[in-house]
């Protein structure tokens, strides 16, 4: 808690440099940033463009979530006037390297972030990849979980999907409507193996 | 502090109350105490994921990440925990029972709860010094380098999504003479996608009719292997992930000859790109031929497979009496999508039940030969039974029809089906009526035909019993049968011309051999019996065309030569039908046609 009460303090004492604080605060907050495969800090939610957010989280060594590869190219074209969808990787020995090769290999045209520290993670509430996490045009929360029901559970998927969360949910953002359900659980690998 | 210690010394109570009031209690006074309930990786749960996990999940091999290290198990830790408990993982079907199963997967309830205990209380590494050696596995062949190994010869490009793709690799078998196996490894191609493969033994090169382009292999989730001889398959050559190759017992290797193709049908699942699958089998040959023929029973009802729609417990049985004595060694039970409870048992004669095998929770993706540590010893008379359950209701999420559909049975995944194999060994039996395998086989096929009158294979492969037993009439009988089910077929119509044929009648046989040409005009076993019949009417020149059409569909067959030769002679072209005599003798030094017939033209010509 030291950090965080210097900063505080230091607003007291400088007044004047209001601005500075808030970059502090930020400062303060690059402890949990995501980072592109260049490796600079990336935060997707606060680009500045009034798109919807699609977060999508991914592990290359959980095989549901690689399944889902077609899956989710396919979502982010049918949407890409509307949303802004990110890959994002959550484990932190994930090189961008072995990312790049991985999009190549699954022929995804997205960007993909690395998450090492769950910034995005606790943003999104993310628990298991595949996730994904859909944030309307205010930047609000309002999806989380499975892209749709393909797996009932670990190792047992139906022939194909009979309800779409993840497009419904878009679908919700784009049209303002209220959604029934802001959140189920996905089949796949716990994120918080991890940490 | 007093109660704290009391409480510790019960174990697994303490273990909760310990971690609760971890932030609050110093903890020195009772270390030792706790380690007797703190669960580590090194002591305890390396042990359990070495000899259950890590033959699959290793590089190279089916799993998708390893569980070699510390590292990789705690990646992956309330994952294992979760599959485990639900029992997803290891893979394994059957629930306990008293026939014991070689290589069971089966965890202990007390292993998966010693790894929740592990993820509950923080995933410890713990002391070094107890952690078990890594496990070693053979790299490469698991049995040493094959004596044949064969590649498919196209590869298939797995698309990255849609449905699970089944599909059949042709390989065709380079040997020039009968050899004995003991041991065939299935390589799979990438094993991360293989579901699970079957190798199966085509003696007639019948599989090849289904390729577009030879090599390229054939899809299909069921295939049927025609066979004309009594020479049924006895081996169940099964690979999914984590099988070991099998070596068959001394005095039951496998046969296989020259002209034989293996088919390799596979089961893969798309991965989310492309993949190229192309597998490989290795041959491991033995040096004595089989002394033990054993022989695999199927049970199945296919015919009462007709489940409707939103059904959820639609029952199908099979009973067959056993007419000798077998020892039982392995059990296949295969369903599709909407097999449901699944359990094969025995009725002995004393009335005595066992159950065979029993899954409660079918899933077609971790389907797999058993093999029982001990064969079953079941008597004459026993009774084997199936009994499988079906949900065709939309509960069941692998339901291939949305809205839930009727279903009968068929070939397709999405059709359903009702099999049981059973690898049995006949035992006790008098060997002077001869092999008693064919009391098997005749009580299966009658058996067919009693449960199926209408279905034209039922007659047909009992037709085909009684023929190779000599009951000729009968026999007839029955393809007459089957040819009334089935009027165009080539296959019937083939053997009723070779019955006719044997029976001494060639000219009745001729309009049948016709038909089936008619029907699959490249079919070798027809010209072959036309030239036979065309020859009887001592009309050797149409004779020798229809040889020579069966040397076209089958070149290197020993008997066709002799037969074109003998025709050539009869029709006085000599020293064509030297050659044919010749090249017969080439193909097969032991013809003795080609040998006799070689011998007379040499006296004709020098007389």
């Amino acid at each position: 808690m030291g950090r965080g009460r210097f900063v505080f303090r230091g607003c007291i004492f400088l007044a004047g440099i209001f601005f500075a604080c808030l970059g502090c605060g930020a400062l303060a907050q690059t402890q949990q940033t995501a980072f592109d495969l260049d490796g600079k800090p990336s935060d997707p939610l606060a680009q500045a463009s009034s798109k919807i957010v699609v977060l999508v989280f991914l592990r290359q060594d959980c095989p549901v979530s690689s399944r889902y590869a077609p899956v989710i190219q396919k979502i982010s074209e049918r949407y890409q006037h509307d949303a802004s969808f990110f890959l994002v990787y959550p484990d932190k020995t994930e090189s961008a390297q072995r990312i790049r090769k991985y999009l190549a290999d699954y022929g995804y045209h997205l960007p993909a972030l690395r998450d090492p520290e769950h910034a995005l993670v606790k943003s999104a509430l993310a628990e298991i990849t595949p996730e994904a996490a859909v944030f309307n045009r205010e930047g609000k929360l309002i999806y989380h979980g499975r892209i749709d029901n393909w797996y009932v559970e670990f190792g047992r998927s139906r022939p194909a999907p009979t309800t779409h969360e993840l497009s419904d949910a878009i679908g919700a953002a784009i049209s303002g409507k209220p959604l029934a359900n802001g959140g189920v659980k996905g089949v796949g690998c716990y994120i918080s193996d991890l940490e | 502090m007093r109660w704290l210690i009391w409480i510790l010394t019960l174990g697994l109570a303490a273990w909760a109350l310990e971690t609760a009031f971890a932030g609050g209690f110093p903890h020195q006074d009772h270390q030792a105490e706790a380690s007797e309930t703190q669960v580590t990786f090194n002591r305890d749960i390396a042990p359990v994921i070495f000899s259950s996990c890590a033959s699959c999940h290793r590089p190279g091999e089916a799993a998708p990440f390893s569980l070699l290290t510390y590292e990789d198990v705690k990646k992956h830790a309330r994952q294992i925990a979760e599959v485990t408990h639900t029992r997803n993982m290891p893979p394994w079907l059957p629930e306990p029972q008293d026939l014991k199963f070689a290589d069971e997967m089966r965890l202990t309830a007390a292993q998966i709860d010693l790894i929740q205990k592990w993820v509950d209380q923080g995933e410890l590494e713990g002391d070094p010094a107890n952690r078990p050696q890594q496990p070693k596995f053979v790299e490469g062949w698991r049995l040493g380098t094959p004596d044949l190994i064969l590649k498919a010869e196209k590869p298939l490009v797995l698309p990255p999504e849609g449905t699970d793709t089944y599909w059949n690799f042709i390989f065709r078998l380079p040997i020039q003479e009968t050899h004995w196996v003991k041991a065939i490894e299935i390589r799979p191609g990438d094993k991360r996608f293989v579901h699970h493969a079957n190798l199966m033994v085509d003696r007639e090169a019948s599989s090849r009719r289904r390729e577009t382009t030879p090599g390229a292999g054939f899809g299909g989730m069921e295939i049927r292997i025609e066979s004309q001889m009594f020479d049924p398959d006895s081996h169940l050559l099964f690979w999914k992930p984590g099988t070991v190759p099998y070596t068959e017992p001394e005095g039951m290797e496998l046969r296989l000859d020259k002209g034989t193709d293996l088919i390799l049908n596979t089961h893969l699942q798309p991965s989310g790109k492309t993949e190229v699958i192309q597998p490989s089998i290795g041959i491991y040959f033995s040096s004595h031929p089989a002394t033990k023929l054993p022989m695999l029973l199927q049970l199945e009802d296919d015919a009462k497979l007709d489940i409707p729609a939103g059904e959820s417990d639609f029952v199908v049985t099979d009973d067959f009496t056993l007419p000798v004595d077998v020892d039982l060694l392995a059990i296949y039970p295969h369903a599709h999508y909407l097999g449901k409870d699944i359990q094969a048992f025995a009725t002995l004669p004393d009335g005595e039940k066992k159950t065979l095998i029993h899954i409660s929770h079918w899933n077609l993706n971790w389907q797999a030969v058993y093999r029982y540590t001990e064969p079953v010893v079941l008597p004459k008379g026993t009774i084997v039974s199936l009994r499988y359950v079906y949900d065709n209701s939309e509960a069941n999420p692998l339901n291939p029809n949305r809205p839930p559909a009727r279903v009968k049975s068929g070939n397709r995944s999405s059709d359903e089906m009702c099999h049981l194999w059973l690898q049995v060994l006949p035992v006790n039996f008098d060997a002077a009526p001869g092999d008693p395998r064919m009391l098997l086989q005749e009580a299966l096929a009658q058996h067919e035909v009693e449960k199926n009158p209408a279905d034209f294979e039922a007659h047909y492969n009992l037709a085909a019993m009684l023929q190779a037993k000599g009951k000729l009439d009968r026999a007839m009988d029955e393809y007459q049968a089957a040819l009334r089910l089935r009027p165009g077929d080539a296959v019937a119509n083939n053997a009723i011309g070779s019955v006719l044929l044997a029976e001494g009648h060639p000219e009745q046989a001729g309009p049948f051999l016709e038909a089936a040409l008619k029907a699959r005009p490249d079919y070798f076993d027809a010209h072959y019996n036309f030239g036979n019949v065309l020859a009887a009417q001592d009309n050797f020149e149409d004779a020798s065309t229809q040889f020579v059409l069966a040397l076209q569909a089958r070149p290197d067959d020993a008997n066709t030569e002799a037969n074109l030769g003998s025709a050539l002679a009869e029709m006085g072209k000599i020293s064509e039908a030297k050659g044919h005599f010749e090249r017969a003798l080439q193909l097969d030094p032991s013809n003795a046609l080609a040998k006799e017939n070689l011998a007379e033209l040499r006296r004709t010509m020098n007389r």
